[in-house]
């Protein structure tokens, strides 16, 4: 525990107090100035990797929320007369506010369009800082002067101080968020988006959220950046700022405080760089020995392709070149960036911290925590009585895809605490009818009433929240997180403590409670000694069961199970057996769609049989078997055309 | 108001909006075919002109100038693909946007080292002399840009419907895993597209210099509203770029006219959002369904 501790938050700690110490030690303005720069530039790239690591979007738009903090941090100063602290909140918050706004359209799309977004976003803001002369000053620029604290006027060693402190407090609440539910929902999002709604958790809050608060950790760089410089233009915030913001974040490595950290550090000194030619030549060089011996390394062992292990040493050959045969280097910087950031994207792309974290988790082999203890399982889900009253109805429900009627006009109910199952030959419907109840698609005609009330129609999330949970035949399993992850991300009324609370670190006490409980759930369905497995190395058979379990963990009134038994060997089918058995004991009402007839007959209280989107049969099972419609729509005798 | 005055406006303006919808429809091509863009289209256009300036100032008269300025445009296009599309598309990772951001960024660096950052005249054989319709003057000049907008569009068009080529290309762009199984290469038709969006980033390039003259930002503004009109209009609609390119073009004319000229990217940019938050997919695109 001890060990555990040291290791992970001693490099921190250490890294910390070092930094505090410098300006103590050395009296240098110019390595101060730039040491602020390192702690603004943290906090502003640790903003930044909150969309590009862990959303996984190219995000063009920290460098406009730079700006809008710094404006208004300047503009609070000027016109206001604020105190420092106010001025640098009211900078957080205007980041929030319009990351906010920014996010509602721009999360609703993926990949180009979100950067395309971000990128109009930027040029706006841009714009606006131009043009609105009589309040910006426009291009002219804006002079402001640091406000005192407390009464007390702040040296440069004092900002520099200021600096760290918001620098730490920024990293440890970013720690707690990502050691949260949070960070679990940000990665869970990320692997599945479609299973992340349909297990209530939200995928469009979730990512609306983060980006806010990434975009409020920039307009709170922007109200130190103010700060540090004391005169702010329009010009600084653009394009140019935006891809050395992303160089930072690729190059430092993304998903990771210390990538962010590093990133910085590179942004502060790379125009040291290009201004001493000699220590330019030096880095090339550096850089072209260091992609000839990886990039060779990596051929000869065929681990990459031959163009990501050549195109690298390629681009920095280019780069000796430059520094080499270029006089005045100044004037290639764009060109020197992208060359640099080509090559690291193209042969580093998870970037030197995910580089050196590959290294040093074989140096330090730290234990993780330990886990848990395991809650009874009828604490998690509470047995109930089932009275066979109606649990789900469907009244003519009805789902078009152009002119093809997949469900066309379907009638059933669903009592309480049985296995309804749902069964029919490919392509009659069964799926879509499912996706469907589960919000999936809205439909095109019908009702769905759950416990006699409406339930809201094409939104998987808000369905969800009703008390539906399901499975997918096409696994939907978050493979990046491990398989008690997916189930603690999945836990209903479990996370009760709010954004703000779980930054402050306060939500350690109900991750401990969530851990019991979905260890509970892996024990139901066997998985309780692979807890810290990543899902994606478990084995198919698992990670369908894990599935079940996930499902589970939404404490649902309507499980959904969509062929849960696809693909199976015979012992994991036996075992699904058993499993579904153990839910039906519980009383939790259960729809089964499923190919296998013997899974169906050894388990179904009622089977409805589809056929062409239309139900053809309804009864227990042996009675269904018999039907001659049935017989006809699966053996597709004559009977199939005078239906 | 004056009714002269506002007709000037919007025919000007929807005249440039034309550019800002062929450089749309270089983003449509290549996303049909692989979800990707170049978004260092907008150098792409800026190289491709300095280039068919140095021809001419080689002294190549225009009608020789043109096809190699073209034919330029597309080794650009395919040099973008294989260095920066490719392997990001391999690795079914989006570092295709960042890859083709630095590639702009290199070629903008380039073309201000080789050529320099002054503005300078691009020299046309059509004349320049105002003709003047019902009150409202328009130049040849930018008649001929209309008339290159709709000409280039009009066969890329063509080519992809009549020719073998084009229906693998639109067989790429509607299914690929289908296409290849048919034994049509998707990479060689994503390489096509975006030779040919090279192509249409060339003909921009020759077409809009002699009305903005030839520099390294020249591009910077035109391709922004460049990615408004396709995001507006969809990226995967061939004709909606031109509607939302005229209207979006004569928009901030007028608004540039009535705010003043500094506000003119702001409509593109406004637009842009407001589509995004009210139609995702465009105006003119297609919702998918989502599977599972």
């Amino acid at each position: 525990m001890v060990k555990r501790m040291l290791l992970i938050h001693g490099a921190e700690v250490l890294a910390l107090f070092l930094l505090a110490a410098v300006p103590l030690l050395v009296k240098n303005p110019f390595a101060l100035g730039l040491l602020t720069l390192l702690a603004i530039y943290g906090i502003l790239l640790i903003g930044l990797d909150v969309t590009v690591g862990y959303l996984g979007q190219i995000n063009l738009a920290q460098a406009a929320f730079l700006g809008l903090g710094a404006y208004t941090a300047g503009l609070g100063v000027t016109y206001f007369h604020v105190g420092m602290f106010i001025a640098l909140a009211a900078s957080f918050v205007i980041g929030l506010v319009f990351g906010g706004l920014l996010a509602f359209p721009a999360l609703r799309l993926e990949g180009p369009q979100f950067a395309l977004a971000t990128l109009s976003f930027s040029a706006l803001v841009a714009t606006g800082l131009n043009e609105w002369e009589s309040v910006t000053h426009g291009a002219q620029g804006l002079s402001l002067m640091r406000p005192p604290v407390f009464g007390v006027t702040l040296s440069a060693q004092g900002f520099y101080w200021l600096c760290l402190i918001v620098l730490a407090l920024v990293w440890m609440a970013m720690q707690n968020l990502l050691t949260s539910q949070w960070g679990r929902a940000l990665e869970a999002l990320r692997d599945s988006p479609i299973a992340t709604d349909a297990m209530g958790i939200g995928t469009y809050r979730h990512k609306a959220a983060a980006f806010a608060f990434g975009s409020a950790l920039g307009g709170l760089a922007g109200g130190l950046y103010a700060f540090n410089f004391q005169y702010l233009q329009p010009q600084s915030f653009v394009y140019e700022l935006m891809v050395i913001l992303l160089l930072g974040v690729v190059l430092g490595g993304r998903k990771n405080l210390w990538g962010a950290f590093l990133g910085a550090m590179l942004i502060v000194l790379l125009p040291n760089l290009l201004s001493n030619r000699l220590l330019f030549q030096v880095f090339s060089f550096t850089g072209l020995a260091i992609a000839v011996m990886a990039g060779g390394r990596a051929y000869l062992r065929k681990t990459t392709r031959p163009f990501q292990a050549l195109a690298p040493i390629v681009a920095m050959g280019l780069l000796v070149l430059v520094a080499i045969f270029v006089q005045n280097i100044e004037d290639l910087r764009r060109a020197i960036f992208a060359l640099m950031l080509f090559s690291v994207v193209v042969g580093l792309p998870e970037g030197l911290m995910g580089f050196a974290a590959r290294f040093l988790s074989k140096l330090f082999r730290v234990a993780p925590a330990s886990l848990a203890e395991a809650v009874p399982l009828a604490s998690v889900l509470a047995k109930r009585e089932s009275d066979g009253s109606t649990l789900l109805e469907l009244r003519e429900l009805k789902r078009n895809f152009g002119g093809v009627r997949a469900v066309d006009g379907v009638s059933m109910m669903v009592r309480c605490g049985q296995i309804h199952g749902l069964i029919g030959p490919n392509g009659s419907g069964k799926s879509t009818l499912v996706n469907v109840i589960s919000g999936l698609y809205a439909p095109s005609g019908g009702t769905i009433l759950l416990k006699k009330a409406q339930l809201p129609t094409g939104s998987l999330y808000r369905a969800a929240q009703k008390g539906i949970s399901r499975t997918f035949q096409n696994l939907q399993i978050f493979s990046e997180l491990s398989a008690l992850d997916n189930v603690m991300v999945a836990m209903k009324d479990t996370y009760h403590k709010g954004l703000p609370l779980v930054l402050l670190g306060l939500g350690r006490r109900e991750e401990r409670y969530a851990q019991s409980r979905a260890l509970a759930l892996l024990e139901l369905v066997g998985l309780c000694d692979e807890a810290r497995t990543p899902a994606k190395d478990l084995p198919y058979g698992a990670q369908r069961f894990l599935e079940i379990a996930r499902a589970l963990a939404r404490n649902p009134d309507l499980l959904i199970l969509d062929e849960p038994a696809a693909g199976l060997a015979h012992p994991d089918v036996k075992k699904l057996v058993e499993i579904i058995r153990n839910i039906h004991h519980i009383g939790i009402t259960t729809i089964l769609i499923e190919h296998h007839m013997e899974v169906v007959s050894e388990l179904c209280d009622v089977v409805t049989v589809l056929d062409g989107g239309l139900v053809i049969a309804e009864g227990k099972p042996e009675d269904v078997k018999r039907h001659p419609k049935v017989i006809a729509a699966y053996l597709g005798t004559t009977a199939r055309s005078s239906r | 108001m004056n009714a002269a005055i506002v007709g000037q406006m919007v025919v000007s303006g929807a005249l440039m909006g034309l550019v800002y919808a062929l450089i749309a429809y270089g983003f449509q091509l290549t996303y049909a075919t692989s979800k990707s863009i170049n978004f260092g289209q907008g150098e792409m256009v800026m190289v491709c002109a300095f280039f068919s300036l140095t021809l001419t100032n080689l002294g190549l008269p225009y009608w020789l100038m043109v096809p190699g300025g073209l034919f330029f445009g597309v080794l650009l296009g395919l040099f973008v693909e294989r260095a920066a599309v490719r392997l990001a598309l391999e690795q079914k990772s989006e570092g295709w946007i960042l890859l083709t951001i630095i590639l702009g960024l290199f070629f903008f660096s380039a073309a201000e080292n080789i050529w320099g950052r002054d503005d300078r005249p691009f020299p046309t054989p059509i004349p320049s002399e105002a003709l003047h319709v019902f009150g409202i003057s328009i130049t040849p000049l930018e008649i001929s840009v209309a008339v290159g907008v709709f000409a280039i569009m009009g066969v890329i068009e063509l080519f992809k419907r009549k020719t073998l080529l084009g229906r693998a290309f639109e067989a790429v762009s509607v299914d690929r895993d289908a296409a290849e199984l048919m034994g049509i290469s998707a990479t060689h038709t994503v390489m096509l597209s975006y030779g040919l969006s090279g192509l249409s980033a060339a003909v921009a390039g020759i077409l809009v210099s002699p009305i903005t003259t030839v520099g390294p930002t020249m591009a910077s503004v035109l391709v922004l509203k460049a990615f408004s009109v396709a995001v507006v209009a969809g990226l995967d609609s061939g004709f909606g770029v031109v509607l939302v390119g005229l209207f979006l073009g004569s928009l901030e004319s007028l608004t540039s006219f009535y705010v003043g000229s500094g506000w003119r990217e702001a409509p593109g940019l406004v637009l842009l959002i407001l589509a995004l938050a009210v139609r995702p997919t465009g105006l003119f695109g297609k919702t998918v369904i989502r599977k599972v």
